[in-house]
């Protein structure tokens, strides 16, 4: 990797980590687990790789956004993820921080 | 699948032991239900190339591990700019104290390259002592105020209470319109005049560091240097000790740019003590003969010619050094003059 294409990269991730979160939190207005949660985000073209999203569901949960159980499906024990109250404030707020950026962005350029 | 579990158990190592369990079962669920997508996809299990293939892309265990645990910086983002600021400024002072104390140390012995070169590979060790407790100390305070946030305020960085009021006025840095000195410039004054101190120190032992291949001729001579050469020789030390603290000084406070007239003034004032001295040697005698019985005849018109060459030296030396402090104090007193007429107006 060239040092202009880690330059790029760098700033990539860092433009993607926040809204990383965002993405999470809006799909998990439905209950989600890990696995089909990243093929959900997927479909709708964002991909992220397990050893990202994985701990960030710990993380946000950890933090009070998300609240979480275990339950069989398929055979198998599985945790499941959704949005907690606390959660849903929050993301009311980030989603229209965002949206007031992308807005911004859009009148600069 | 054998792999995927070596994996998992690989990954378990390096969680923390509270929470190893709970969140292996669930990677171990997430992975498995991928792994048989996969499998449905390809139509068949996935072979060894293939499994290895995708472990490979999850990410080194330790990596996967370590993005379960909560970030973790000894000294975080927000204190970090001033952990540098006070580490540079322990290192600048460190050093100065070291230079003093190791000065009076070679002094109280026998001044010789092994006791400077000694002293010299000692700075490092100190060096990184100095940085050491100043670490230890900001990943205490760095600590702290993460596991009791607001509890201890003045352990806040310092960015929360500072006062744009409490910043240096900017006329003080360019006053009589000089040129500011850069960092640089002023570093460079304090690593040459250490390198001076240590050089002048070594020449008593070494004489050949001052006058080179001349020493031995010097040695064969019937000439010998007067008492009176220690006492100046110790003058020398003192004031480039004294520059040498006040520039290290200024470094450290970050008063380099300002101009120096002042401490000029009281160098060239402290400077000229040594000359005064040289000049009022008895007779300007500052070499001697050896052995004055036996060499007197011979060489009285040379001791005659080395004392009066030296004695016209140490007059031009003083005329300069006289002319340097009137200089300064000339321009100390352009620079009172100016900030009275400026706050008159």
């Amino acid at each position: 990797m060239t040092i202009k294409e880690n330059i790029f990269e760098n700033l990539r991730l860092e433009l993607r980590r926040g809204c990383l979160t965002l993405a999470v939190l809006a799909q998990l207005r439905q209950e989600h687990y890990g696995y089909t949660l990243r093929k959900a985000l997927a479909e709708r073209g964002l991909e992220i790789d397990e050893s990202t999203l994985y701990p960030l569901l710990r993380r946000l949960e950890a933090q009070g956004l998300l609240s979480s159980e275990w339950r069989e499906e398929d055979k198998r024990n599985k945790r499941f993820y959704r949005l907690s109250g606390d959660g849903e404030g929050i993301f009311v707020q980030l989603l229209k921080e965002w949206r007031a950026i992308n807005a911004s962005i859009d009148n600069i350029l | 699948m054998d792999l995927l579990d070596r994996y998992l158990q690989a990954v378990k190592k390096h969680l923390p032991w509270q929470r190893q369990d709970d969140i292996i079962a669930e990677l171990k669920a997430n992975l498995e239900a991928q792994l048989e997508d996969k499998e449905a996809a390809l139509g068949h299990p996935l072979t060894a190339a293939e499994a290895e293939d995708w472990l490979k892309q999850l990410g080194h265990p330790i990596q996967v591990a370590a993005r379960y645990q909560p970030q973790r910086s000894m000294i975080g983002p927000a204190l970090f700019p001033f952990y540098l600021y006070v580490l540079k400024v322990a290192f600048l002072w460190a050093t100065v104290i070291w230079t003093i104390v190791a000065v009076v140390q070679i002094a109280a012995q026998t001044p010789s390259e092994l006791t400077v070169l000694a002293a010299v590979l000692r700075v490092p060790g100190m060096l990184m002592t100095t940085a050491a407790w100043v670490t230890l100390i900001f990943a205490i305070i760095e600590f702290v105020a993460a596991r009791c946030p607001g509890k201890f305020p003045m352990l806040a960085p310092p960015a929360a209470h500072w006062t744009p009021g409490d910043l240096p006025p900017l006329g003080q840095q360019l006053s009589g319109g000089r040129k500011p000195r850069s960092f640089a410039h002023a570093l460079t004054e304090v690593i040459f005049g250490f390198l001076f101190l240590v050089w002048w120190l070594l020449v008593p032992r070494h004489p050949y560091l001052l006058i080179g291949p001349g020493v031995l001729y010097w040695h064969a001579s019937p000439f010998q240097l007067a008492p009176f050469s220690v006492l100046f020789y110790w003058w020398v030390v003192g004031v480039n000790v004294v520059q040498l603290a006040w520039r290290s000084a200024d470094l450290i406070r970050g008063s380099w740019p300002r101009p120096r007239t002042a401490q000029t003034i009281v160098v060239s004032a402290i400077g000229l003590i040594p000359l005064g001295l040289l000049l009022s040697v008895p007779d300007h005698a500052y070499v001697l003969l050896r052995n004055p019985a036996l060499d007197q005849a011979r060489y009285s018109a040379a001791l005659t010619s080395i004392n009066l060459s030296i004695q016209w030296s140490a007059v031009i030396l003083c005329a300069i050094s006289v002319l340097e402090l009137l200089w300064g104090i000339g321009r100390l007193s352009l620079d009172r003059y100016r900030k009275y007429a400026a706050a008159m107006r």
